[in-house]
C-alpha cells in the first residue's frame, strides 16, 4: 500500500505517526518533482494528465506597498491577476505551446523548475494542502534570462497511488514583471 | 542650467523631417534607438502632452494615491481632502529624494524619508524639521511645495501635462480622442478593476504603439492563440471592413468597423435586443453598444470596434474593456501597464467573465499578448545594428489607395481593407511634435486631419 493510500483514511495530519508523515512527505515531494521534470522536458500533455479537471490555477498581482497597506499587497480572488485559469484554459495553454506557430516558444525556451521548502499544512478528506517555494528559471534565444521566484499554495487530491493537482495559487516575489512574457507554466 | 527646451541634440527640423518619408512609407530606424531623439521625446512629447494618469474610480477616498509617470518623471497622483486629484512630481524639494516608494496606497501626508520634510496631499510643504533651530526661519515654505502638473479630466479619465502653454485636454483630444475614451464608457459608468498588470519588454515604446494599429499581424503573430481555441480570429478581424479615424496631434482609431448597413440594423434595435445579441460576444470584446453610445462616440465612431490610441501611448482595446499604457524606460525598454474596465452596473457574473477574458487574452501571460513581446524586442534589437538600421521600417501598405470621407458633422474617416494609415499618421505627428520647440510652434505647424487621397 502506498503512503498516499495509507494516510488517507485518517484524514488528519495531526493523527499521523512520524513514520506516516515522513512517507507522505516523500510522496508529495516526488509528485512535485515529477511534475517539474515534465514541464522542464516540455512534456506538457503528460503534465496536464496530473491536473484535476476542477483545478484553480491562479497568480494574483503583487504590488509594492507600505507596511500599513500590506493588506493590499496582493490582488484578491476575482480581481485582476496574471493567471486565473480553469482546466479548459490550461489545456489551451498546452495547445498553444504545442502549436507550430507559437512564436514566443519557437525556438522553445529552456526552463528549470525548482521546488523547495515543501511543507504539508493540512489534510481534509482526500485533499492535502501544501506550501512550497519555487524558482522557475528560463533562458530564451541566445542570451535572454528570466528568473521567477515565489511561494505556492498547492492542493493535491489523492488519486489512486498518487495525486492530482487541484489548486495552485502562485505568489510571485516580483511586483513589476521584468519579463517580456510569461509563456510558461509555473 | 541647461535649457533643455532648446537642446535638440543635433536634430534640427530638416533632419527630423527627413526621418519619415510619407511618399514611400519608409521610416528611419534610428527613431527606435537614437538617444538624442529619445531625449527629445521626453521633452517635447511626454512633458508637453497630456499623459493618462488614472481613472476616477481608482482613487475613491481622500489620501488614496498611486504613482504614475510623465515620461521618466515619477508623479504622485493623489486625491486631496477637497476631492481634487493632484499630480505632483515625486521628488522632495530638498535633496530630490522620492517621496513615495510604494506603487499605490493611502496617505495623510507625504513625508520624505531623508530629512523628514513633509507635504500635504495638495503638495504644500507643511513641515521642515529644524525650521527655527537650524534654518533660523530663513526658508520660504510657500515656494517649496511639490511641483504640480496641470490636471484635466474627460469622462473621469484624469490626464496631466507639465506644459503651462498646453491647450485644454479637450482640444488636445479632439473628436477622435474623445470618441476613443467614449468607447470605454459606451456601456455606462465604469470602474477600473483592482490590479494593474505591469511588465517590461525590451523594445522601443513606439514599436508597441505602432502595433496597436496593425490589423495585418493578428492572423499570423497570434495564429497559435487561434489554434488553441481562445478565440476565433477569423470572426473578429473583418480584414475588408476596416474603419480609420485620424485626429489632430496624432489621435487615431483604426481597426474593424461595423458596416453602414449593419449599423442601420443595429439602430433599429432596442437596448434589450442589443444585450441579447452581445451574449456570446464578450470574449472578443465585440459587444453591441447601447443607444447612449451614439452621443459619446459620434455617428462614425460608434461603428468602430477597432483600436483607439490616445497620443502618444494610451491604447484602448477590446472595445474599451482594457487600456494599455506604454511607458518608455530608455530607447530600448518599455513598461506595459494593463488596466481592466467593467461597467459599474453590470451584473457580478458578467464582470467576472470580463475580468477573466482580460486575463486570458492580454498581459504577459495572455494567450494573445505572449507573442507580441518577442516581435517587438527583436525589431528593436535589429534597429540598433549598423547595416540593418539603414533599412527602412516599412509602412507603405495602401499609400495613395484610399479616400478620406468627410461626414456631415465635421468627422473624417476612411473605409477600406487592412491598411497602415494609423501607423503613418502616428509617425507623421510624432515628427511634428519633436520638431516643434513649444506649443505655439506645434499649433502653427501640425498637420490638419488629412483630406482627399491618402
Amino acid at each position: 500500500m502506498s503512503s498516499v493510500e495509507r494516510a488517507k483514511p485518517s484524514s488528519n495530519w495531526a493523527d499521523l505517526s512520524q513514520a506516516e508523515r515522513v512517507a507522505l512527505q516523500y510522496s508529495v515531494e516526488q509528485f512535485l518533482y515529477e511534475e517539474a521534470a515534465l514541464l522542464d522536458a516540455r512534456k506538457y500533455r503528460e503534465w496536464l494528465a496530473l491536473v484535476a479537471e476542477d483545478i484553480h490555477y491562479w497568480m494574483p498581482i503583487r504590488r509594492t506597498v507600505t507596511r500599513r497597506d500590506l493588506e493590499f499587497e496582493f490582488t484578491k480572488l476575482g480581481a485582476m491577476a496574471y493567471f486565473d485559469d480553469d482546466y479548459e484554459l490550461l489545456e489551451m495553454r498546452v495547445k498553444k505551446l504545442e502549436a507550430s506557430s507559437a512564436w514566443s516558444e519557437d525556438p522553445p525556451s529552456r526552463s528549470r523548475h525548482f521546488v523547495s521548502n515543501v511543507r504539508i499544512l493540512g489534510m481534509e478528506g482526500d485533499q492535502i494542502t501544501i506550501d512550497a517555494c519555487f524558482h522557475v528559471y528560463r533562458t530564451r534565444l541566445n542570451t535572454e534570462v528570466d528568473s521567477w521566484v515565489g511561494r505556492r499554495t498547492d492542493v493535491l487530491r489523492c488519486s489512486g497511488a498518487s495525486f492530482k493537482l487541484l489548486k495552485r495559487h502562485i505568489f510571485l516575489d516580483q511586483t513589476v514583471i521584468a519579463s517580456k512574457n510569461m509563456s510558461t507554466i509555473f | 542650467m541647461q535649457n533643455a527646451q532648446n537642446d535638440s541634440g543635433g536634430w534640427d527640423k530638416a533632419a527630423i523631417g527627413a526621418l519619415f518619408d510619407l511618399k514611400t512609407g519608409l521610416l528611419d530606424r534610428r527613431v527606435f534607438c537614437d538617444e538624442a531623439l529619445y531625449r527629445l521625446e521626453m521633452e517635447r512629447i511626454f512633458a508637453r502632452g497630456w499623459n493618462f494618469m488614472c481613472h476616477d474610480s481608482q482613487l475613491p477616498n481622500a489620501g488614496d494615491y498611486l504613482v504614475n509617470y510623465i515620461g521618466e518623471d515619477q508623479v504622485i497622483v493623489v486625491r486631496d481632502e477637497a476631492g481634487t486629484v493632484n499630480v505632483l512630481l515625486n521628488t522632495c524639494r530638498h535633496r530630490g529624494n522620492a517621496l513615495c516608494r510604494a506603487e499605490q496606497g493611502r496617505a495623510k501626508t507625504f513625508v520624505c524619508s531623508y530629512h523628514g520634510w513633509n507635504y500635504a496631499l495638495d503638495g504644500k510643504l507643511i513641515g521642515v524639521p529644524g525650521q527655527k533651530t537650524y534654518y533660523h526661519d530663513d526658508i520660504d515654505r510657500t515656494r517649496l511645495g511639490l511641483v504640480p502638473a496641470r490636471v484635466e479630466s474627460y469622462l473621469g479619465f484624469h490626464f496631466a501635462t507639465m506644459a503651462e502653454d498646453a491647450p485644454s485636454l479637450s482640444e488636445f483630444l479632439g473628436d477622435v480622442g474623445r470618441t476613443g475614451l467614449g468607447m470605454v464608457n459606451a456601456f455606462g459608468d465604469i470602474e477600473v478593476v483592482d490590479g494593474i498588470q505591469k511588465n517590461i519588454v525590451d523594445c522601443n515604446w513606439k514599436i508597441a504603439v505602432d502595433n496597436l494599429f496593425d490589423w495585418y499581424h493578428v492572423m499570423y503573430s497570434h495564429a497559435s492563440a487561434g489554434s488553441a481555441g481562445i478565440l476565433n480570429l477569423a470572426e473578429i478581424l473583418f480584414p475588408n471592413d476596416q474603419l480609420v479615424m485620424l485626429g489632430e496631434y496624432g489621435q487615431a482609431i483604426s481597426g474593424p468597423g461595423v458596416t453602414k448597413a449593419m449599423q442601420a440594423q443595429i439602430d433599429q434595435m432596442s437596448d434589450e435586443q442589443r444585450v441579447e445579441m452581445s451574449k456570446d460576444l464578450v470574449r472578443s470584446g465585440m459587444r453591441v453598444r447601447p443607444r447612449s453610445a451614439d452621443e459619446l462616440m459620434g455617428p462614425v465612431g460608434v461603428r468602430s470596434v477597432g483600436h483607439p490610441n490616445i497620443f502618444p501611448n494610451l491604447w484602448i482595446t477590446l472595445s474599451g474593456m482594457q487600456l494599455c499604457l506604454r511607458l518608455p524606460r530608455g530607447p530600448h525598454r518599455t513598461e506595459l501597464w494593463w488596466y481592466t474596465i467593467v461597467p459599474k452596473q453590470a451584473p457580478a457574473k458578467l464582470k467576472q467573465r470580463m475580468v477573466r477574458t482580460a486575463i486570458h487574452l492580454f498581459g504577459p501571460a495572455g494567450l494573445l499578448e505572449q507573442d507580441d513581446g518577442e516581435n517587438w524586442s527583436q525589431s528593436t534589437r535589429t534597429s540598433q545594428a549598423r547595416s540593418s538600421q539603414k533599412l527602412g521600417h516599412n509602412l507603405k501598405m495602401g499609400i495613395g489607395k484610399d479616400e478620406v470621407i468627410a461626414g456631415g458633422n465635421g468627422e473624417h474617416y476612411i473605409e477600406t481593407c487592412v491598411n497602415e494609415h494609423g501607423q503613418r499618421w502616428f509617425y507623421r505627428c510624432w515628427a511634428e511634435w519633436i520638431a516643434a520647440r513649444d506649443w505655439a510652434e506645434l499649433r502653427a505647424n501640425h498637420s490638419p486631419v488629412p483630406e482627399g487621397t491618402v
